[in-house]
C-alpha cells in the first residue's frame, strides 16, 4: 500500500533475519545528527553519538532531548569523540549512522576509521543528501561497500516520515531490503527508493521549484511570489519561508550541486539568483542569521528587497489583485478542491499565469525525471508528499486533470512529458495517485 | 441473525488523523466532503447508489457552532439531494450508535446499501475549553463543572479501582501506552506517528509528561484530534452484485457477525457502586463485548483473531483486557507482561494504535474501530496487519464505561 509493494509478512520476515540494537551516530552535534539519534532511541536500546569532542557530542545530546521533550533520551544514549571513543564504539556497533558536515573529504576521513574498526557485517549509513554514494564508498574494501547505503532522513528526523534509501552500485540487496524494513517498521519511516544522483529524488525536484520561486521573487519581490505559489497551489508552507527555514546556505549548497552536476531541460531554473550570493556575503542566511526574504521585528513581519537588501513591513508592500486565490482558498476551505484548482487553471492575467508556471514546471521536471532519479512517479510522489509536505506531482494531475495540466504546461512553453500527454488524449489512467490511504486534500490549504 | 438480514462492511475511508483541519483553514463541510468522496472512490461506488446516509456526532454544536450534520450530505455530491439522513449521538461511542441504526435498517429491509460517517473536528477550541466540553459525556453538572479535565481524573478513578481491588501497577499501563505508539507508527492515518514514545517516557514522572488527572499522566491519554471515516454498510443482495462487480467473492466481503449494546448508570460512582459484587469493574461492558461474541457464535476470545478496543486511557485498556476475557478478571497485566498484546501475539489489541495512538476524533472513533476490523479480516492493513485475521472485535465506549457497543467483524 503506502509502504513497498512487499507484504506486511514479508517485511517482518526481513526485520527478524538480523539483529539491530547497536547504533553510532557520527556528527552527533549537527541537526541531522542529534535529530536522527533520538529518532533512533525509540527503536533500539543503545545508541553512542559520537562528535569531535565529548562537550560536542554532549551537546548534541541536550539538543535531542529537547528536540523531543523527552529525558530518557539521555537512559539509552551515551557520548564521545571519535579520538577517544570511535573504534569501540563502531566495533560494537550494528549500524553507524554519518551525519558529518557535506564535504566529501571530511566523510572520507570519518570511513578511513570506520573501516579500520567496524565488523565485515555492520551497516554503515550515511544521511548526505548532497554527495554520491558511489563516490562516498569507492576504492573501500569490500565487505564497506557491500553494506553501505543512503538512509536520507528529512529535518527534522523525528517528524518528516518520508526517507529515502538509496543503494550504491555495489550495496548488497539484502542490506537495502533489512534497513527498508527496519525503518518502516522500527522507526515508522515511510521509505522511498531513491537513485545515487545529486539531491537525489526529493531534494532535486523540491530545491528546483523553490529556487524557481526565488528567481521569481528577484523580478516581483518575495511577498508576491511566496503568494503566486502559496499554500492553495498544493502546499503547507510557502516556498520562500521554506528557504528561510532551511537556511540560504543549505539551499545554495543544493542548488549548486545539482547546477554543477546535472544538465537537464529545466537547467536554469537550478541557477542560484545573483542577488541571494550577494545578500549571503552580507550574512544574510534565513531564519538562522534573523535575515531571509522575511524577517520579523517584533510581531511584524518585514519583506526584503532583493535588489538592496533593505526590509519594508509587509502591509506597505503594495500587491496587485489577486483575488482568484481567495476565490480558489474559499472552494477549498470546503474541500472543494477540483472546484477550486479549477479557478487556478483557468484565472486569467499575468500573476496566474506566472503561478501556473512554476507548477506546471513542478509537474513535467518530476514527470522527466522517472528513470532518473528513482524507478517510478510514485516514488517521487511519496517523497515529495511526506517529505516535503507539498502535493505530490501525481496528485496535481489527477486533481486538475491531465489535460488541464498539459495545457499549463504547454501555457508555459515546456515540453509535455510522455506520460501527461497519453494520459490527456486517452483519459487513461483515470488517476495517478493510488494510495487511498495518503489523503490528498491534506496539501491544499486554504489560504 | 438470519440470513436475510446480514450486513455488510464493504469498506471505507479514514481522513489522516494527524490533520489539524483549523489549520489548514477548513470548515467542517470539507471533512465531511473529504471523507466521505475518498470513500465512494475507495469502495467504488457510485453517490446515486447510496439509500440512506447516518452521521455519528458528538458535539459539533460546540466545537464547530454547527448542527444538523446529515443534511451536510448534500453539499458532497449533487446526487445526494433528497437522500434521508440523519444524526447519532452517544458520547464517544457516537460512531458506534450511527452504525447500529444503519445496520437495523437494512436488517429491517429498508434499504440496501447506507452510508455512515462519524465525524469530530476538535482543534477548533483551546484543551481546556475542548476539556470542559468534553465533560459533557459525564453528568456534568455532578462530575465536570468547574473541573479541569474531568475525563482524565474519571479514568484516573478507573485505575484507583482496580488498584483497590486487584492491585495495579503503573509499569503495565506505560507498556500498553509504548504498544499503541508503536502500532501507531505503522498507520499512515495515525495522530502520533511521528511523536515521540518508548517505555521509559510513559513511565516518565517529570513535567514531561505531566499528570493530568490522579494516576492518569499525558502518555496515558488519547490525545485531541480531528477526523472523520465513512464506511459502507449493505444488504445480502446488494453486497452480491458489488463483489462481483470488483470480481471478487461474497465470502471475502466482512460483515457484521454480531454486537452488543448497553447503557450503565452515567455517574462513575454509581457504576462502581453496582459493580462491587460483580468480578468485573464495569459488568456492563463485559455484558456487551459477550453479546456480540455470542450473536457472532464465538465461545470466547480465543475465536477473535484481534481487537479494537476504546483505550481513551491506559486504564480503558487494561479494563478491556480482562472484560474481553483474555486473563481472569483483575488479572490484565499477564497479559501485558506476557506481550499477548502484540500484532504477532497472541491476542493483538489495537494493531491501528487505537486512541492514544491512531487519535479520538470522538464521534469517529467507533466507525474507525469497524473500518480497521474490516481491514485487517480482508488481509488490506498494511503494515500493522495481523496476519490471516478472519475475525476482529470492537470495543466502543461512551462517557465513563456509560455506553458501551461492540462489534464483531469478519469473513468466512
Amino acid at each position: 500500500m503506502t509502504t513497498s509493494p512487499r507484504s506486511a509478512a514479508e517485511l517482518r520476515r526481513i526485520l527478524a533475519s538480523r539483529k539491530l540494537e547497536r547504533v553510532v551516530v557520527l556528527g552527533a552535534n549537527g541537526t541531522m545528527g542529534y535529530g536522527s539519534a533520538a529518532l533512533f532511541t525509540t527503536a533500539v536500546p543503545e545508541v553512542v553519538m559520537l562528535a569531535r569532542t565529548k562537550a560536542k557530542a554532549d551537546e548534541g545530546l541536550a539538543a535531542a532531548v529537547k528536540q523531543v521533550r523527552s529525558p530518557t533520551v539521555a537512559n539509552r544514549v551515551t557520548t564521545g569523540d571519535y579520538e577517544h571513543d570511535l573504534a569501540k564504539a563502531v566495533a560494537g556497533a550494528d549500524l553507524i549512522f554519518e551525519a558529518l558536515t557535506e564535504d566529501l573529504a571530511i566523510k572520507q576521513d570519518i570511513f578511513d576509521r570506520v573501516e579500520a574498526a567496524r565488523r565485515p557485517e555492520s551497516i554503515v549509513a550515511t544521511v548526505t543528501s548532497g554527495l554520491s554514494i558511489n563516490a562516498l564508498c569507492a576504492g573501500r574494501s569490500e565487505s564497506f561497500r557491500r553494506n553501505f547505503l543512503g538512509l536520507h532522513f528529512f529535518n527534522p528526523p523525528n517528524v518528516i516520515v518520508g526517507t529515502e534509501l538509496i543503494a550504491g552500485k555495489d550495496t548488497d540487496p539484502a542490506v537495502v531490503d533489512f534497513i527498508d524494513a527496519f525503518s518502516t517498521f522500527r522507526l515508522g519511516r515511510e521509505m522511498v527508493r531513491a537513485f545515487d544522483t545529486p539531491a537525489f529524488a526529493g531534494n532535486r525536484v523540491g530545491f528546483k521549484v523553490m529556487n524557481e520561486v526565488a528567481q521569481l521573487a528577484g523580478e516581483i519581490g518575495p511577498l508576491l511570489a511566496d503568494k503566486l505559489v502559496g499554500p492553495y497551489t498544493g502546499r503547507a508552507m510557502t516556498p520562500l519561508a521554506t528557504i528561510d527555514l532551511v537556511g540560504w546556505d543549505i539551499h545554495r549548497a543544493i542548488v549548486d550541486n545539482v547546477y554543477a552536476h546535472t544538465n537537464d531541460e529545466a537547467h536554469e531554473t537550478n541557477r542560484l539568483p545573483d542577488y541571494m550570493a550577494t545578500l549571503m556575503e552580507k550574512g544574510v542566511l534565513g531564519n538562522k542569521s534573523k535575515r531571509g526574504f522575511f524577517k520579523k521585528d517584533g510581531k511584524t513581519r518585514l519583506v526584503l528587497d532583493p535588489a538592496t537588501g533593505d526590509y519594508r513591513p509587509e502591509a506597505e508592500v503594495v500587491l496587485p489583485d489577486l483575488a482568484y486565490i481567495a476565490e480558489v482558498a474559499a472552494l477549498h476551505r470546503d474541500g472543494r478542491y477540483r472546484e477550486g484548482m479549477q479557478v487556478f487553471l483557468n484565472a486569467q492575467g499575468e500573476h496566474a499565469k506566472r503561478a501556473r508556471r512554476v507548477i506546471a514546471g513542478y509537474v513535467a521536471y518530476a514527470f522527466n525525471r522517472v528513470g532518473e532519479v528513482a524507478e517510478t512517479i510514485d516514488a517521487i510522489d511519496r517523497i515529495m508528499g511526506l517529505g516535503f509536505n507539498v502535493a505530490p506531482p501525481s496528485v496535481l494531475v489527477d486533481t486538475i486533470g491531465a489535460a488541464g495540466v498539459v495545457r499549463m504546461i504547454e501555457e508555459a512553453g515546456l515540453a509535455v512529458p510522455a506520460a501527461l500527454a497519453d494520459a490527456a488524449r486517452t483519459g487513461k489512467p483515470e488517476r495517478f495517485f493510488r494510495h487511498t490511504r495518503i489523503n490528498i486534500g491534506r496539501f491544499f490549504v486554504a489560504e | 441473525m438470519a440470513l436475510g438480514s446480514e450486513v455488510f462492511v464493504l469498506g471505507g475511508y479514514q481522513t489522516d488523523f494527524a490533520r489539524n483541519w483549523t489549520k489548514e483553514n477548513k470548515h467542517f463541510s470539507a471533512l465531511m466532503r473529504e471523507s466521505v468522496r475518498g470513500a465512494l472512490e475507495a469502495c467504488q461506488i457510485a453517490p446515486e447508489e447510496i439509500e440512506s446516509a447516518h452521521v455519528g456526532n458528538f458535539a459539533a454544536e460546540l466545537y464547530c457552532m454547527q448542527g444538523h450534520l446529515g443534511a451536510f450530505f448534500t453539499e458532497v455530491d449533487p446526487a445526494f439531494s433528497g437522500l434521508p439522513t440523519g444524526r447519532h449521538e452517544a458520547a464517544c461511542a457516537s460512531g458506534s450508535i450511527a452504525i447500529l441504526a444503519a445496520a437495523a435498517e437494512i436488517e429491517a429491509g429498508r434499504y440496501d446499501l447506507q452510508a455512515v460517517v462519524g465525524i469530530e473536528q476538535m482543534k477548533t477550541v483551546s484543551a481546556d475549553v475542548g476539556g470542559s466540553y468534553l465533560g459533557t459525556a459525564a453528568w456534568y453538572e455532578v462530575e465536570a463543572k468547574g473541573v479541569d479535565f474531568p475525563f482524565p481524573k474519571l479514568f484516573g478513578r478507573l485505575g484507583d479501582e482496580y488498584d483497590r481491588r486487584f492491585g495495579l501497577k503503573d509499569e503495565h499501563l506505560a507498556e500498553i501506552s509504548r504498544i499503541n505508539y508503536a502500532n501507531a507508527k505503522l498507520n499512515p492515518n495515525a495522530q502520533t506517528r511521528s511523536w515521540y514514545m518508548n517505555k521509559e517516557h510513559a513511565l516518565c514522572r517529570t513535567e514531561d509528561n505531566p499528570a493530568v488527572g490522579g494516576r492518569i499522566r499525558i502518555a496515558d491519554c488519547s490525545q485531541v484530534t480531528d477526523g472523520a471515516v465513512t464506511i459502507f454498510l449493505a444488504s445480502r443482495q446488494y453486497a452480491e452484485r458489488w463483489a462481483r462487480g470488483l470480481g471478487r467473492k461474497l465470502s471475502e466481503i466482512p460483515r457484521i457477525k454480531g454486537w452488543g449494546h448497553n447503557t450503565a448508570r452515567l455517574k462513575f460512582a454509581d457504576k462502581i457502586a453496582e459493580s462491587a459484587a460483580s468480578p468485573y469493574v464495569l459488568p456492563h461492558v463485559r455484558s456487551t463485548i459477550q453479546s456480540a461474541m455470542k450473536r457472532a457464535g464465538i465461545a470466547d476470545v480465543n475465536g477473535i483473531d484481534g481487537i479494537e478496543t476504546h483505550d481513551c486511557f491506559t486504564t480503558s485498556e487494561y479494563m478491556a483486557i480482562d472484560h474481553f476475557g483474555i486473563t481472569a478478571p483483575g488479572e490484565s497485566w499477564k497479559a501485558v507482561e506476557e506481550g499477548w498484546l502484540e500484532i504477532d501475539g497472541r491476542h493483538p489489541i489495537n494493531p491501528s494504535g487505537g486512541l492514544i495512538g491512531a487519535g479520538h476524533p470522538v464521534g469517529a472513533t467507533g466507525c474507525r474501530q469497524v473500518l480497521d476490523s474490516a481491514l485487517q479480516v480482508t488481509g488490506q492493513a498494511g503494515a500493522y496487519q495481523v496476519e490471516g485475521a478472519k475475525n476482529f472485535q470492537t470495543l466502543n465506549i461512551g462517557g465513563s464505561g456509560t455506553t458501551s457497543v461492540s462489534f464483531v467483524i469478519g469473513v468466512d
